[in-house]
């Protein structure tokens, strides 16, 4: 492999200082991040103190978060509901999405111990599905599974991990990423993009020169000294 | 001598280490052993500048326009060329124009048959000064490390040349470094090299926040070398600048893409038309196997395009099957009497048999349909994969070869065999007959897609190694949840949360603060449930604590941004007394010299009523009677004296106080409080003039004890600041006369000052100056642009400001 490219402290921030980004252009990717991530009042309150116009209609951010919630508290009746009422064609045109709305449900009937509206939930809505795709019919033999546990410790992480909060958290994510596509919004906060692309830049960067790199919980920089240590 | 000079500004050699600058830059790329003979390749690119010196004047004089070439031959011929190249670009000070010189005319005037050798005997055959320009000019341009803002580039380059940058490397996230106007003045050592930057006045028009060392730094070094370059012999050494730290990459290379074919590295028994498109074989045609002619662009290709992509029209290929024409590409040492593909480091497609040959395997591979007279033959090299694509009259042929162009500079190359055959290359010149941009879209949609899949590596972010010790992750709550799961992402927002609620702290935006905050919050306990008071509490008190920090800063702002510096000064005094005192005062004497400024604003402010009353008064007296007008003169005399005799009185420190708001407002003598009232409020509710009087002198006396308190001040910041702060007295109206005197008086400079404060005061409580997230942003955009300059390919697709930034 060839020597590194050093770069040096100086040089490198004498670049970073030169390079052209305006605080507008950050305070729009503050509220993009906002935006997405639901933080209503905040982009309301960021709107008038940064004088810019947030991207969607900013009720939509807190009927997203109305779902969001209807979710993670286990209330799945009501977040298809709100969805429906939200824009009917979220659910029509996405059925992975539908179908992981009804296995939510299965699973909260089942956290609640109402062992026959589950059984019966899942013969009448929940298996027809299964026929239609591979995938759904395995998630739902995996869901299925937690009733022969019945929530005991001994049940496989995998299936225990059903009844976790996580579960409600990611079902809440999928339906959320799919009412910010419907609003034609990135599902993700362009700030998680951006840190993303740094995350890859420096790791690939790494491999071909040291440069000082950034310690983003205190703003200021680590200079790739540790790296030497490494053979 | 004059010859020699030349050499050494375009290859570093060792008696001239300011000019080392190229191998210094170069050095992103000398992880590749194999760009040196690229340098030495450079050598025929460098002939060419000398043999050219007119152009340069062409570019100089006539820039923006091509029909002034006529012009600038005139010009040149007047002024013995060399030197007044020279000295143009000196006076003008404008090396970016000099790049432009690459326009199509300069090709004019080469021979379209240039053997090796001419460019020496034009060298001789100019004696006296004729490389001057070469040697003088790219020191300078190299030195000057001035920032320029990428839009700016963007626009103004491509007024001259030959051809725009073509559309698809619009796609390139590094498009701003990518260059068409292809001027000799420098060997074209790719990606390296051609560092120079932007004509200061470009870039002196909008100054980023703090650039005025930057730009002072670069000039006296090119003035010197300017003035140096007049002694048409001086040797190189007394332009002693000291070379530049290794580690220095210009903030804003200029890579150049090929034009044209290169007259000098191309075989001889090809030539090359005037315009640069065309190679045509002249002479007898290669016999054997081994024997062929071949040529290359006049530039090597810069991965910063992501994907680049040409097109070559068979002109003529007589002989049928026989021709063997080879289009691909090739590094500067593959030898000029081999087809492209049959060499290492060479790769080609060949109209014959329709292979493609990657220069490691004698018999090519199977690749797409033979091509013949007419055909348009499409050749493309993705950096982000490393391979290679053809097209075939705008139909796609499919990917071949791997490792194409890793770790070689790798330049169009064409290769021919037989007598009259011919081919016209399109670089970009007019439309490519395939659809290069949608290639492009796609490869980039991929790409980045890829990097989204990133995970985010929260110990990187941080920076700890990815080996980093598991203790230090206490940083970071929850240790307990799984990997991978949907809780471990909510783990991860905690950061990016706090990188939003720290950037809203730090510019000061309060109520976003305060909404984000307890929404944060609110979110954080419904999400885990129970069990996490501990966290709660320990976050809603270091809000209050950043939210105590914030009131008092926004109200320092909002001072400074009001123009009430007083009220700044009282309370920074008050909350943050080490910020005034930093720098030996330098803070506090920023202050002071925009309280003077304000002053004069005031002055100026008061002066405008007056003479707007005047002339209603004027207006008046076509309707009154004289008597009235002459009243009223005789009043505003009257008033003048009380009011110069009052302002006298009292010490400018008392005045301070009292002079901000009630010269603002000439009617609200009530609102002025304080032991002053009494003595200023029945002169001035009765007149502005009076009050315009009072200010000028509040305004005066105040100059004057700033310029008494900081008289022993030597340092030079504190007297170059002071007297542009005097500078505005000049001016009636400091704000209308525009120009440095208006951005000294603006409200820009409010603006200017108030960042400044803000920052002294951040930095005085242990915080950095930025936000971390504006420095995650220049951060990352650092990364890929060193990234594209290295030759990853992946950066081109890595578009920040269209991912990011775009609405």
């Amino acid at each position: 492999m060839s020597p590194k490219t050093i770069i040096r402290q100086e040089e490198w921030e004498r670049r970073l200082h030169d390079l052209q980004v305006s605080k507008n252009d950050l305070n729009r990717l503050v509220m993009d991040y906002l935006v997405i991530e639901g933080f209503k009042s905040a982009a309301e309150e960021f709107s008038h103190e940064a004088g810019l116009a947030a991207p969607v209609d900013l009720d939509s951010i807190e009927s997203r978060m109305n779902i969001r919630e209807a979710l993670q508290r286990g209330d799945v009746t009501d977040a298809i509901t709100r969805v429906n009422d939200l824009n009917p064609e979220i659910l029509d045109t996405n059925p992975a999405l539908y179908f992981r709305l009804q296995q939510q449900k299965l699973i909260e009937f089942i956290r609640q111990g109402k062992i026959a509206e589950a059984l019966e939930f899942a013969q009448e809505e929940l298996a027809p599905r299964g026929e239609e795709s591979p995938e759904f019919l395995a998630e739902l033999e995996k869901t299925m599974a937690l009733l022969a546990f019945e929530s005991s410790p001994a049940a496989p992480p995998a299936i225990a991990e059903l009844l976790s909060p996580a579960q409600r958290l990611k079902t809440a994510g999928e339906v959320n990423a799919a009412i910010l596509e419907s609003l034609s919004q990135g599902k993700d906060a362009k700030l998680v993009g951006l840190l993303k692309l740094l995350c890859w830049g420096e790791t690939m960067l790494d491999e071909r020169a040291e440069f000082p790199k950034l310690d983003l919980s205190a703003g200021t920089f680590t200079q790739s000294s540790a790296q030497n240590k490494q053979p | 001598m004059a010859s020699r000079q030349t050499r050494s500004a375009s290859i570093p050699i060792p008696a001239n280490p300011a000019r080392n600058i190229e191998s210094v830059i170069a050095i992103p790329f000398s992880t590749n052993p194999a760009t040196r003979p690229r340098l030495v390749s450079s050598g025929s690119t460098r002939a060419a500048v000398a043999s050219s010196p007119e152009r340069a004047i062409t570019g100089r004089m006539a820039a923006p326009v091509s029909p002034v070439r006529t012009l600038s031959g005139g010009y040149a011929a007047a002024l013995n060329r060399g030197p007044p190249t020279q000295s143009t670009i000196t006076t003008m000070f404008e090396p970016r124009v000099i790049r432009a010189t690459g326009s199509p005319g300069h090709i004019t005037e080469s021979p379209v048959c240039v053997p090796i050798s001419v460019p020496h005997t034009r060298r001789t055959s100019v004696p006296r000064v004729p490389s001057v320009s070469t040697t003088s000019i790219p020191p300078s341009v190299l030195r000057s490390t001035i920032p320029l803002p990428t839009a700016q580039t963007a626009s103004v380059a491509p007024q001259f040349p030959p051809f725009q940058r073509p559309a698809y490397l619009e796609q390139s996230s590094l498009r701003d470094l990518l260059y068409t106007d292809a001027p000799p003045l420098r060997p074209s050592n790719p990606l390296t090299s051609e560092l120079a930057h932007h004509g200061q006045a470009s870039w002196a028009s909008t100054p980023p926040p703090a650039p005025y060392p930057y730009l002072r730094r670069e000039q006296s070094p090119s003035g010197d070398t300017d003035e140096d370059s007049t002694a048409s012999p001086s040797p190189p050494s007394t332009r002693g600048t000291p070379a530049p730290a290794p580690s220095t990459l210009l903030t804003h290379p200029v890579l150049r893409l090929p034009t044209r074919w290169n007259e000098q590295d191309r075989h001889p028994s090809l030539t090359v038309s005037s315009d640069g498109r065309e190679l045509t074989f002249f002479g007898p045609s290669c016999i054997g196997e081994r024997d062929s002619a071949a040529a290359r662009a006049n530039n090597p290709i810069p991965p910063a395009c992501g994907i680049y992509y040409y097109e070559v029209e068979i002109v003529q290929k007589p002989g049928g099957n026989k021709g063997h024409i080879s289009i691909g590409f090739a590094s500067p040492e593959v030898r000029l009497s081999r087809l492209p593909g049959w060499e290492k480091h060479s790769w080609g497609y060949h109209a014959d048999d329709g292979c493609a040959f990657d220069g490691h395997h004698k018999d090519g591979q199977t690749y797409g349909p033979t091509f013949d007279t007419g055909d348009v033959i499409g050749c493309g090299i993705d950096f982000s994969q490393n391979r290679v694509f053809y097209t075939k009259n705008g139909a796609f042929l499919g990917m071949v070869f791997d490792n194409v162009g890793k770790g070689v500079d790798i330049y169009p190359s064409i290769g021919l065999r037989q007598s009259t055959e011919s081919i016209r290359v399109n670089f970009g010149h007019s439309p490519f007959k395939y659809a290069i941009d949608d290639h492009v879209h796609a490869q980039r949609n991929n790409v980045w897609a890829n990097i989204q899949s990133t995970q985010i590596d929260w110990d990187l972010l941080n920076g700890k190694g990815a080996s980093a010790d598991d203790e230090e992750k206490t940083v970071t709550p929850k240790v307990s949840i799984p990997k991978g799961g949907a809780l471990e992402e909510e783990r991860m927002k905690a950061p990016v949360r706090q990188l939003v609620l720290s950037y809203l702290a730090h510019h000061g935006y309060a109520k976003t603060a305060r909404a984000f905050q307890a929404q944060c919050d609110d979110s954080n306990s419904r999400a885990s449930g129970s069990g996490e008071h501990a966290m709660d509490t320990d976050r809603r008190m270091s809000s209050l604590d950043a939210e105590f920090d914030l009131r008092t800063r926004i109200d320092v702002i909002n001072s400074v941004l009001k123009g009430d510096v007083d009220t700044a000064i009282a309370l920074t005094r008050e909350h943050h007394p080490v910020v005034l005192e930093r720098e030996q005062g330098l803070m506090l004497f920023k202050l002071r010299c925009r309280k003077f400024v304000e002053l004069i604003l005031d002055a100026s402010d008061a002066l405008k009523r007056v003479q707007a009353e005047q002339a209603a008064t004027e207006e008046q007296e076509r309707w009154d009677v004289k008597e009235r007008e002459r009243e009223a003169y005789e009043e505003q005399d009257g008033m003048d004296g009380l009011g110069a005799m009052d302002v006298d009185d009292p010490s400018p420190e008392e005045l301070v106080d009292a002079t901000v708001s009630p010269a603002l407002s000439t009617h609200t003598s009530s609102t002025v409080t304080g032991d002053n009232t009494h003595r200023y409020s029945p002169h001035r509710s009765i007149t502005p003039s009076l009050a315009a009087k009072e200010a000028l002198h509040t305004a005066i006396e105040y100059g004057q004890k700033l310029e008494a308190d900081y008289k022993t001040d030597g340092r030079p910041d504190v007297r170059s600041h002071l007297k542009r702060t005097f500078g505005v007295v000049a001016y009636a109206d400091p704000i209308a006369a525009g120009g440095e005197v208006a951005e000294m008086a603006g409200q820009e400079a409010r603006a200017r000052l108030a960042n400044e404060l803000n920052q002294a005061i951040l930095e005085s409580q242990g915080k950095p100056a930025h936000p971390a997230l504006e420095t995650l942003y220049r951060q990352t955009a650092a990364v890929v642009v060193q990234l594209g300059l290295l030759g990853v390919g992946q950066a081109a697709f890595a578009d920040m400001s269209k991912e990011f930034l775009d609405a």
